[in-house]
């Protein structure tokens, strides 16, 4: 193994190499107390950079259109909503200082932090406030977010720091809603936000200031000295798009990344050596959201429901998590992770059991006629494509199992993997897939109106496989309206459970997630919701630090 | 017949069989999953290891041989076809039916192959049969020019003013005598093409857009190879020694019936 590790080597480090040969523990203790000392005195530095690789790039920097991961992680750096989860995932005053809520939850006033300046110096007030939620209601803009925003009754500026936001029914997901990023009004209120300039130049009120953007390279952003929350450490954030996770992986060797996702196999048999030991440090907490194969419910196949449910039980569940995240995760059941209180632990999930599946197709009127071992029906052979985007070796392995399992049961499917912004926009945007492997990540309030609402179905909007249920819908908004928690764990656990039976997805698993940080980088903590809450308090020493500028 | 004919020979004969026979030869079944056996090591049970869903890598190696080999034969066999045809009309007719040929063959040459290719198959859509056809029709130019050339000498020679001269069809002349004349050089071209055209395969599946899972190819077994690196060295290494093992032995092929023909 080659020892480039050691171009660098921190004060604490090379001491703890000399300790070792010691031996005594008389040093050992000297060395802890002088050690510790050192970290108790040692402030936090300001300076280096971070680069961050991921396989997918933004699609915009407008923060009510952003819908995938990557723009979402850019437009967090950059923009700040009224709140925000803290470590132990509790709402806490981000561009509010303070709120309160009235008794019968209608009502809830936000008073906004003073002083807070936009990049370009204007100060931030109530009106950009007012400015967002009146873009996240207008219909003519594309945004997948409006479902919250609408349910609000009246929205009225009190003065220049305070805002009120009344509800005409008790509207549970109300406070978290308004974690949402808020835009700027003075530079926006004449733009067309569906096709604006500032998607690509974005200006906020973060602790990142956007800098440049080269498309399918990198987004670069510098701290923000006069940051509400204190001015960030580290100096410059590099976002680096690398559309592969075997050379995101090999630069992450090559330190050219100091901040990245690992996948299940790099996690456990790639980075055991010396080098990643003494570089890099791993993290493994459980991921708020879910993978799954989605259904098209206009294709006449998938209508039926018995065929979905047929595809559950041909489908081992079990055998994608041991195989493809090497039980980095687990099954998923419905639309919830495990360990949130709206998940129903009384669905248990379906056992393999291709039998049964055969069954359930044979009563929906598939069988194979001219034994090829491919079902027909009316003349039609049952096969059909599955689309995912490329770049994700977990999804496409799960659907190469799936495919091996459905042939079992005489389903034919075909795997497609295509360029993520193309995937999104000609696809999935516009419906053209059979069945689509995608994954969610969750808010952490349990409403799921965007997604599975029957009026969500719009272009970019999130209902793309056409699921439309009376009673879903009805427990959908039933559990907004209140904010009774056993009343909505009522409603959650009914509507996991209609989503079990009913299958309009194939739920699949719940991934971990497992970020990998480069050592140098100090202070980061590891909250309930996982790394990067306090990123602005990651620091890297002055002698640790590889990019001066 | 000379050396290298013979070590040529061997090699894509040899690649041939295990094409031919490969349900009989591979071990297990190709695409028969097996997470208890995820990247296992070169063993007894799995003679070259098995990948990241433990299917067995000598199956799929074997099985790969069949679409390399497909791949190669068929897109060859599509552009010589088209080749000998434009370039036997360009050599026999002459004057603009020669200069509107060979100008689109210029025009063809302009364009980086490859680059041509993944244009194309971003409108088409990835697969065995696509991938052939992409591969044949953008690679006749040189069995083109190089019938073309052949004709233009040819077609001065006695035996074809004889054969005009008995008021033998163009059709005839040109099907009859000058292409089976001409075909030397072109059997030199097409097995070097064969070389290529598996190399073209290789990098396609290599880059996602080639041969689509779960069917294994050799480039796509070495594209997941790549994201295996460090803890799977089999993945890239047999793929890879495959890969250019096959084209070494169609090069050696084709340089030495290449020398052949110079000889005689």
């Amino acid at each position: 193994m080659p020892r480039e590790a050691l171009t660098k080597p921190g004060k604490l480090i090379t001491l703890s190499i000399s300790i070792h040969r010691l031996k005594t523990v008389f040093f050992k203790a000297v060395f802890l107390f002088a050690a510790f000392m050192l970290l108790a005195f040692s402030r936090a530095d300001y300076g280096d950079t971070i680069v961050v690789g991921s396989i997918g790039e933004p699609r915009t920097l407008v923060p009510i259109l952003a819908s995938d991961s990557s723009s979402g992680t850019i437009c967090g750096m950059i923009f700040n909503g009224l709140l925000k989860y803290d470590k132990d995932l509790h709402l806490t005053g981000d561009l509010a200082e303070s709120w309160s809520v009235s008794d019968d939850g209608l009502e809830i006033i936000f008073y906004l932090r003073k002083g807070v300046m936009w990049h370009d110096g204007e100060p931030f007030t109530a009106k950009d406030v007012k400015f967002t939620y009146e873009r996240l209601i207008d219909s003519g803009i594309r945004t997948p977010y409006a479902g919250d925003f609408i349910m609000v009754k009246d929205f009225q500026v009190i003065d220049e720091h305070t805002v009120k936001v009344v509800y005409g029914e008790p509207f549970s997901p109300g406070l978290s809603s308004w974690t949402m990023n808020i835009m700027p009004e003075h530079l926006l209120k004449s733009e067309d936000l569906n096709n604006t300039s500032f998607s690509r130049m974005p200006v906020g009120t973060g602790p990142y200031i956007f800098k440049s953007w080269q498309t399918g390279e990198k987004i670069e952003l510098v701290s923000n000295h006069d940051y509400f929350e204190g001015r960030p450490y580290i100096g410059r954030y590099i976002y680096r798009v690398i559309p592969d996770q075997a050379t995101l992986f090999l630069e992450l060797r090559a330190e050219g990344v100091d901040f990245s996702s690992l996948t299940p196999l790099q996690f456990k048999r790639q980075t055991q050596s010396k080098f990643f030991e003494k570089n890099f440090r791993k993290f493994h907490y459980p991921s708020f959201g879910y993978t799954y194969m989605g259904y098209n419910l206009k294709d006449p196949r998938f209508r039926d429901m018995r065929v979905r449910q047929a595809i559950n039980y041909a489908v081992d569940k079990d055998e994608i998590v041991r195989g493809v995240l090497l039980e980095l995760g687990r099954p998923a059941t419905g639309p919830f992770i495990p360990e949130s209180w709206a998940y129903n632990k009384d669905i248990k999930p379906a056992r393999f059991d291709p039998d049964r599946a055969h069954q359930l197709l044979k009563e929906a009127g598939w069988s194979d006629k001219d034994g090829d071992g491919i079902l027909e029906k009316d003349g039609g052979k049952f096969s059909f494509t599955v689309i995912t985007n490329q770049g994700n070796e977990q999804r496409r392995m799960t659907a190469e199992i799936i495919q091996r399992r459905l042939k079992g049961v005489g389903i034919d499917m075909k795997i497609k993997i295509i360029e993520w912004s193309t995937f999104v926009s000609e696809f999935i945007d516009k419906r053209r897939f059979d069945a689509v492997l995608l994954g969610w990540g969750l808010s952490l309030d349990p409403d799921m109106y965007d997604i599975w609402h029957s009026s969500k179905t719009k272009e970019g909007e999130f209902n793309f496989v056409g699921y439309s249920n009376s009673e879903v819908d009805r427990l959908l908004l039933e559990g907004r309206r209140t904010f009774d928690r056993d009343e909505r764990t009522r409603v959650y656990h009914r509507v996991h459970e209609i989503l079990y039976e009913e299958q309009p997805y194939l739920f699949l698993y719940v991934p971990d997630s497992l970020p990998i940080a480069h050592r140098r980088f100090k202070g980061i903590e590891q909250g309930i919701g996982g790394i990067g809450y306090n990123f602005i308090k990651w620091h890297v020493p002055k002698d640790e630090q590889k990019y001066r500028r | 017949m000379n050396r290298l004919i013979i070590s040529g020979s061997i090699i894509v004969l040899f690649f041939a069989g295990l094409a031919l026979f490969a349900p009989l030869l591979a071990p297990y079944d190709p695409g028969m999953i097996d997470i208890d056996n995820i990247l296992t090591s070169p063993s007894g049970e799995h003679l070259l290891g098995t990948d990241s869903l433990g299917r067995d890598l000598l199956s799929r190696m074997v099985y790969g041989t069949r679409i390399s080999l497909l791949v190669g034969l068929i897109a060859v066999g599509i552009s010589a076809f088209i080749g000998v045809i434009l370039g036997s009309l360009a050599g026999y007719y002459g004057k603009w039916v020669d200069a509107l040929i060979m100008r689109f063959v210029d025009v063809m040459l302009c364009f980086p192959t490859f680059f041509l290719i993944l244009a194309v198959i971003a409108l088409l859509e990835p697969g065995i049969v696509n991938i052939m056809i992409i591969i044949g029709v953008t690679s006749w130019m040189g069995v083109a020019r190089l019938i073309r050339a052949e004709i233009l000498s040819l077609k001065e020679r006695d035996f074809i003013y004889a054969e005009k001269a008995i008021g033998a069809s163009d059709f005839r002349i040109i099907t009859r005598h000058l292409i089976p004349n001409a075909m030397g050089p072109v059997l030199v071209s097409v097995t070097l093409g064969v070389a290529a055209a598996i190399l073209v395969e290789s990098s396609l599946s290599f880059l996602g857009i080639g041969v689509q899972p779960p069917t294994p190819s050799w480039g796509n077994i070495l594209s997941e190879g790549k994201s295996v690196m460090g803890a799977a060295w089999w993945m890239l290494f047999f793929p890879g020694l495959a890969i250019f093992i096959t084209v070494l032995g169609y090069n050696l092929l084709g340089e030495g019936i290449r020398e052949n023909l110079l000889k005689t």
